[in-house]
């Protein structure tokens, strides 16, 4: 059963996405949230659990975006368990390595969300601009993992004691 | 080993998410109703959560705007300066202007929402993420009698359709979209086309064709009104701006007009939803592809230039076929 917290935490970022970040940008481009979510999922659940909740908080943003549902709730998936995968092969737990994977995650997460909209029919996501938002977005997620790192961790930890 | 078998079945339950993933595009993009009406449901359960949340990080927003968009808020402040003078300036050529003007609206018809029913809208936000700039999200939903499909307006024209209507709220796909197809008609030549956005500009670029003999005056005049036009899933001739130039992209064959939009759609704050039902699909206007391929089982020696000349339908056929 998937904690409640995990799902309120995603609540909130939505919340927080829908409202704060729609006016709060840098250089035009808006944090994703909900990337940033899935990564640190996939960073503290594991290969196992991680995939699957980012699934979810890919579709809880995919039911706000114009692309169909389920474009990035796969994006994240596919995303938490490369990160997963790696974590558990290479990385150790650090603040610094943390915020790269983040920033990492991120800007894959983007890109795969661009290729995965342009395949069922999207247009105009694939280009020039997609990869300068990919790379903010990989640095403003980086810069902001210090914040939402604890709150997952808390999420995670304390939902499954 | 542990390791190992960890990942082979995380990597099971991957390709079962993406199953699941691609049978939600499936079933999301045939429309499938239930589907729409759950994500309908969480956007409603959130939207007075979104709102509360909203007038809380105003403050925030607001502050961040002042201190890091101080310079583009100066200039859009010195841009509109200088445009009130200009108007001040016009005003007194405009009164002379403006009699001309009606009498051309009289004398093109342009009966502009005049009979149909309208609500005005609130946008309660702009684009979401990073790629829907395109959209914002307004006040109504089908509570209000809002469906999908239905016109977006301001007192200057067309901004947009109706996308997707919660209970509440709607989405809405603006005109600046290069996803969005619309009909449209010239209203100095009549000529429909279709057209959409195309960077920073609006381009008819399907359905009008150059002049066959070469005559530059029968281009349509810059200056010239575009309307949606009676084709369009929209009602017709509601304003969509007017021509800065037509050009050929092809020597001669086909006409791309460029349009310079009557709606500013990048700062709405209202809108009026024009309650008349849309048509989902575009009917095309029918092209004339002109086709240098001979037809199968035909010899180039049995053709002619006098039977190419008078078979038009032929012509038309053949374009379509390839």
């Amino acid at each position: 059963m998937i904690p409640l917290k995990v799902v309120s935490v995603g609540v909130i970022a939505v919340v927080i996405q829908l409202t704060l970040f729609v006016e709060v940008r840098v250089a035009g481009v808006a944090p994703e949230l909900l990337a940033m979510l899935a990564v640190l999922l996939a960073f503290y659940a594991g290969a196992e659990r991680g995939p699957m909740l980012a699934f979810g908080a890919g579709l809880l943003w995919d039911i706000y975006l114009p692309t169909p549902l389920g474009v990035a709730a796969v994006t994240f998936a596919i995303v938490a368990f490369s990160v997963a995968t790696l974590e558990e092969g290479l990385f150790h737990d650090s603040r610094s390595q943390l915020a790269m994977i983040v920033a990492l995650g991120s800007m894959a997460s983007v890109v795969g969300y661009a290729l995965i909209g342009e395949l069922v029919g999207q247009r105009g996501l694939i280009d020039v601009e997609m990869l300068r938002v990919a790379a903010i977005v990989g640095l403003i997620n980086g810069v902001l993992t210090p914040l939402l790192a604890p709150v997952v961790r808390w999420a995670l930890v304390e939902g499954t004691q | 080993m542990a390791l190992a078998q960890r990942i082979g079945r995380s990597r099971h339950r991957l390709i079962l998410l993406v199953l699941t993933a691609v049978s939600l595009l499936t079933l999301d993009l045939n429309g499938f109703g239930p589907l729409e009406s759950a994500q309908g449901f969480v956007r409603d359960i959130l939207h007075p959560v979104t709102e509360v949340a909203g007038v809380a990080a105003s403050p925030f927003s607001d502050a961040w705007n002042g201190v890091f968009n101080y310079g583009d808020l100066e200039r859009e402040n010195q841009a509109l300066e200088a445009r009130v003078k200009e108007l001040e300036a016009d005003e007194i050529r405009n009164q002379a202007d403006r009699q001309t003007l009606e009498r051309l609206l009289i004398a093109s018809e342009l009966p502009y929402v005049e009979n149909l029913d309208t609500v005005v809208a609130t946008v309660v936000r702009g684009a979401v993420g990073n790629f829907d700039s395109d959209v914002i999200t307004i006040d109504l939903g089908h509570r209000d009698g809002l469906e999908s499909g239905m016109a977006v307006v301001t007192g200057a024209g067309l901004v947009g359709r109706v996308d997707r209507v919660d209970a509440t709220t709607s989405t809405v796909q603006l005109i600046s979209d290069s996803n969005l197809v619309i009909g449209v008609r010239l209203v100095a030549t009549d000529e429909v086309g279709l057209g959409r956005a195309d960077g920073d500009r609006f381009v008819i670029n399907q359905g009008l064709d150059w002049p066959e003999d070469g005559d530059l005056s029968k281009l349509p005049p810059v200056g010239t009104g575009v309307v949606t036009s009676s084709f369009s899933r929209y009602p017709a001739d509601i304003p969509i701006g007017w021509v800065t130039s037509a050009v050929s992209p092809d020597e001669g064959l086909s006409m791309v007009v460029r349009v310079e939009l009557a709606n500013d759609v990048a700062d709405l704050g209202f809108v009026s939803v024009i309650l008349a039902a849309g048509v989902d699909q575009v009917p095309l206007p029918e092209t004339v592809v002109p086709s240098t391929s001979i037809p199968a089982g035909v010899s180039p020696d049995d053709m002619s230039l006098d039977g190419i000349d008078s078979d038009d339908g032929g012509a038309t056929e053949g374009g379509d076929g390839g």
